[in-house]
């Protein structure tokens, strides 16, 4: 009864502009314009880049998802609705002290002080609230079936989108938090992980609808004493895997980057044979054996895949700078990156991204030296910070998180607002799509009910493309739990018990 | 060592009873005074001499040759206090060297927390600027882990910390879950105990946990009846010894629960004990929060930052303590760790969103906790002859944006300095390309 799914608001009164609570429809909303719909994952071609998604056009015979067999609940399509009176905390243009967000087909349409609401708006009064982008989370392993391919040390043919689901409740508790977007990474117990998956908390949705459409796609590296699996016992007989030392993770960079390189001249021999060549003997030539392992360190090379890389010390972020030099990429972001505040400059220099704890530390060696001071002071270097969470339950309270930049650090409000939102995007990639409020942009919000960094805060709504996917006025909370109990005068007796 | 910093010359720390005989004498004033008990004074004054706290109010004439700390616009709280930590018994979880919060097996009431604490634990400092003064840290694990100390967080030596060397005894009650039992808690996918097994060892574990305590009982009346120093009473035993404060009810029991069933085996032993009891952890609370009420048992809640059970509401943990605190449960906050105990004040700012009433907040780590470990009389407020454990604020301290600018435990001025200052203004120093 009180597992995640929100209460079943009353009947009517939300129309055809269409936001409301989460609420049992039919699941034939999914075609509704504002609301793409990844392409089914097994039409994918195998080991190259994610083909832009499709999104189903109304009415057309592109691939649906045929579920009107069963019910889901679809938030209704955020067609036209205004959140009016709100304190807007933009990420990008300050804050409009008081000011509406018009939202249309589940974009922003409008933001300012002076927007008109139209004529049959949905209205969202949000006086005396704050509104935020949508919180993104940088680091996350939620949504997964498996995280760990852990036999290799080289696993970069495996796909977090492969292992997908809807994870229930622990979603529907992050999207509570204001969370609107993850970036799933493969864990980190090898050098080369798998392929990540940039979704959106569409909870309740089917699972290939979590993707984040278009998102560029990335991969996990891992360094440091994860990797070396230095804190793991070997079971008898069993032995140990290579490498096992930090200069052992860097030959085994720089030989898969050799291969990849290989690989991709091979490739480029053939495409330019085949150029030349026309007819039978165009037919009969034989192009290189397709290797999944190297596809996506080619797509690297190339610049079509972003790396995200766990680290620790300042000694193997460096090291992982010099290879990615010698190899021509960029490393999109550094995840943990406890000792970059040692290295910031290095990292501002490579146009690396930093995407850290707030303040987690002493928990092993390599976590030794972090400092809470990290995040701002490498924000200060001019590296590109986020703040992430790595955790299912901390990914509920990020906003209290970027705060402690302030706290630690003496960061500006705006700068540890970017650091949950619009720098997370700049990370992923998607910026053009999420991260601020700003016209054009996906309505993707966070209603708060006072400052987000304020002690007395917490999230009254949460907006993903327009539609409200938590909305706290129909979630089932303890106090409406105890309520129920006390009516049933049984206070004490509940069959949720153990 | 950072308590060189301290200014030379000044007296040094003496031990629980003793505080300093002299010392500097500060005045705070210009600032909003919240002395937790009372209403808050505005552009209030602190005196503070000899470890404490000699006079409070609007109206308070400055002693001679005081230090005067301007708190124009500052805030002055009450020192944090943390009711669950393992603050001084671990540095880092993953080298075991640094590791001294769980011993073998069950019964290990004779196990005194203070004697393991390093005073020198970076940890410490790192925890105080935040404002947390004090702690109850103590070793977990097993269904007696010992007795916790309440010590505050300056002192060359863990017994010059301690406030209360044996502040409570921390017992675990027996679950299904697996947890407290100490029997290794099974592998990953194999060898698993069935429902059936796990409640078979939760049972036995309960009889033997009762069995313990009524030798104690026993032993406790043998040895009063003989008198301490009976040449013919029974041979000393540590761990029964350790005992008798509790059986007696002087000393009270922390039990560290989550579920109702566990909430209830506590009261039900508590009744045939006498224990002085208090709740710990204790995540089912709020469906016993009239039972607790009207018993006057105290919960100490946290950590916040957990996830709920499945099946509980999102906003349970976030919203118990509001709920309990309503209900008339006092409550206190723990942590739960010792790397993190700095985000005792962060946990709270979590319940405080959810219903927790603002003034029950500011309560909850600081008085109510001296309440519950029988030390109200010298902290958790701000008010003549009480400790000067003194934290002065830019604003709520529950509130990250905050930031602390003047830190007193006992009445001495600590710096503001820890291992990741010295880290931030080292690497800040470094010289751009």
């Amino acid at each position: 009864m009180t597992s995640g799914i929100g209460r079943v608001p009353a009947e009517g009164g939300w129309g055809e502009s269409g936001i409301g609570p989460v609420g049992r429809v039919a699941a034939a909303a999914l075609s509704i314009a504002g609301f793409a719909v990844a392409a089914p994952l097994h039409a994918q071609a195998t080991g190259a880049a994610r083909p832009p998604a499709a999104a189903p056009a109304q009415g057309a015979a592109a691939p649906t998802l045929d579920l009107t067999a069963v019910s889901l609940p679809v938030p209704p399509a955020g067609r036209l609705v205004a959140i009016t009176n709100a304190t807007i905390m933009t990420a990008s243009r300050g804050t409009i002290p008081k000011g509406t967000i018009l939202i249309r087909d589940g974009k922003i349409a409008a933001v300012g002080a002076d927007v008109q609401v139209p004529a049959g708006a949905k209205v969202i009064d949000a006086n005396g609230k704050y509104v935020t982008p949508g919180i993104i989370d940088a680091h996350s392993h939620s949504a997964a079936e498996a995280i760990n391919e852990g036999t290799l040390s080289i696993t970069s043919m495996v796909r977090m989108e492969d292992v997908l689901r809807q994870d229930g409740v622990s979603l529907y508790r992050q999207l509570a938090g204001g969370t609107t977007t993850l970036n799933i990474l493969h864990g980190s117990a090898n050098t080369i992980g798998g392929q990540n998956a940039v979704v959106k908390l569409r909870y309740g949705l089917p699972v290939d609808s979590l993707l984040f459409e278009g998102a560029p796609p990335g991969i996990k590296f891992a360094l440091g004493e994860n990797v070396r699996q230095t804190n793991r016992n070997l079971q008898a007989g069993q032995q140990g895997r290579y490498p096992r030392t930090r200069m052992g993770v860097e030959d085994l960079l720089r030989d898969a980057f050799t291969r990849a390189q290989e690989y991709q001249r091979e490739w480029q021999q053939y495409e330019q044979r085949r150029r030349t060549l026309s007819g039978a003997a165009r037919a009969a030539l034989i192009p290189p054996k397709r290797d999944l392992e190297l596809d996506p360190l080619v797509e690297i090379l190339e610049g079509k895949r972003l790396v995200h890389c766990h680290s620790y010390r300042a000694d193997e972020i460096l090291m992982m700078l010099r290879v990615a030099k010698d190899f021509g990429f960029r490393v999109a972001s550094f995840q943990h990156v406890l000792e970059g505040y040692k290295v910031a400059d290095e990292l501002a220099k490579a146009g690396s991204g930093a995407s850290t704890f707030a303040d987690n530390w002493a928990y092993k060696m390599e976590a030794w030296d972090a400092i809470p001071h990290n995040a701002a002071l490498m924000a200060e270097r001019g590296v590109v910070v986020t703040i992430n969470s790595d955790s299912d339950e901390r990914a509920r309270r990020l906003y209290q998180e970027a705060a402690k930049a302030m706290h630690y650090g003496g960061t500006s409000e705006e700068e540890a607002l970017k650091m949950i939102t619009l720098n997370a995007a700049k990370q992923l990639g998607i910026e053009k799509r999420v991260g601020s409020i700003e016209v054009g942009k996906d309505a993707d919000l966070a209603i708060f009910t006072n400052h987000p960094f304020a002690p007395s805060s917490r999230v009254d709504m949460t907006i993903i493309d327009g539609r409200v996917f938590f909305d706290r006025s129909t979630s089932p909370t303890l106090e409406h739990l105890i309520e129920q109990m006390r009516a049933r005068q049984r206070p004490r007796v509940t069959s949720e018990e153990q | 060592m950072r308590l060189g910093k301290l200014t030379a010359g000044v007296a040094l720390l003496c031990g629980a009873a003793a505080l300093p005989a002299q010392g500097p004498t500060y005045v705070i004033r210009g600032g909003t005074v919240v002395p937790v008990v009372g209403a808050n004074i505005p552009n209030g004054i602190v005196v503070i001499s000899n470890g404490r706290i000699q006079a409070v109010g609007a109206n308070v004439t400055s002693p001679a040759g005081a230090t005067v700390i301007d708190a124009t616009g500052l805030f002055v709280f009450p020192g944090m206090i943390d009711a669950g930590t393992q603050l001084g018994l671990t540095e880092s979880g993953s080298v075991p060297g640094s590791e001294d919060t769980r011993e073998i097996g069950d019964f290990n009431p004779q196990n005194v927390a203070l004697t393991a604490v390093n005073a020198h634990s970076e940890l410490i400092p790192v925890t105080r600027v935040n404002g947390v003064t004090t702690v109850i840290t103590s070793a977990t694990g097993g269904l007696m882990s010992g007795s916790a100390a309440l010590m505050d967080l300056l002192g060359w030596t863990a017994d010059e910390m301690a406030v209360k060397p044996r502040a409570a005894m921390v017992m675990t009650y027996p679950s299904t879950g697996g947890g407290g039992g100490g029997f290794g808690g099974g592998g990953f996918g194999q060898n698993q105990p069935s429902a059936a097994e796990r409640r078979e060892t939760m049972n036995r574990q309960v009889r033997e946990l009762r069995q313990f305590l009524a030798d104690a009982r026993s032993y406790a009346a043998v040895k009063s009846k003989l008198g301490a120093d009976a040449a013919d009473g029974p041979r000393v035993n540590q761990k029964m010894e350790a005992l008798i404060p509790v059986v007696r009810g002087e000393m009270p029991v922390i039990f560290d629960v989550n579920s109702a069933d566990q909430i209830r085996g506590v009261l039900t032993l508590a009744d045939s004990f006498k224990l002085k009891v208090i709740i710990r952890g204790a995540r089912d609370a709020w469906r016993l929060a009239d039972t607790l009420a009207a018993r006057a048992i105290p919960v100490i809640v946290g950590p916040t930052t957990q996830a709920p059970g499945a099946d509980d509401p999102y906003d349970m943990l976030y919203a118990q303590p509001g709920a309990l605190a309503k209900a008339g449960v006092k409550i206190a906050f723990q942590t739960s760790d010792a790397s993190n105990s700095r985000n005792l004040p962060y946990n709270v700012a979590l319940a405080s969103a959810y219903g927790l009433d603002s003034t029950e907040a500011i309560k909850s780590i600081t008085i109510n906790p001296a309440q519950m470990f029988g030390v109200a009389d010298r902290y958790g407020s701000i008010e003549a002859g009480k400790v000067a454990n003194i934290v002065v604020t830019t604003g709520d301290p529950l509130d990250v944006r905050s930031t602390v600018k003047h830190l007193f435990i006992r009445g001495m001025k600590v710096p503001l300095t820890d291992r990741h200052t010295d880290l931030y203004e080292q690497f800040r120093a470094r010289p751009k390309p």
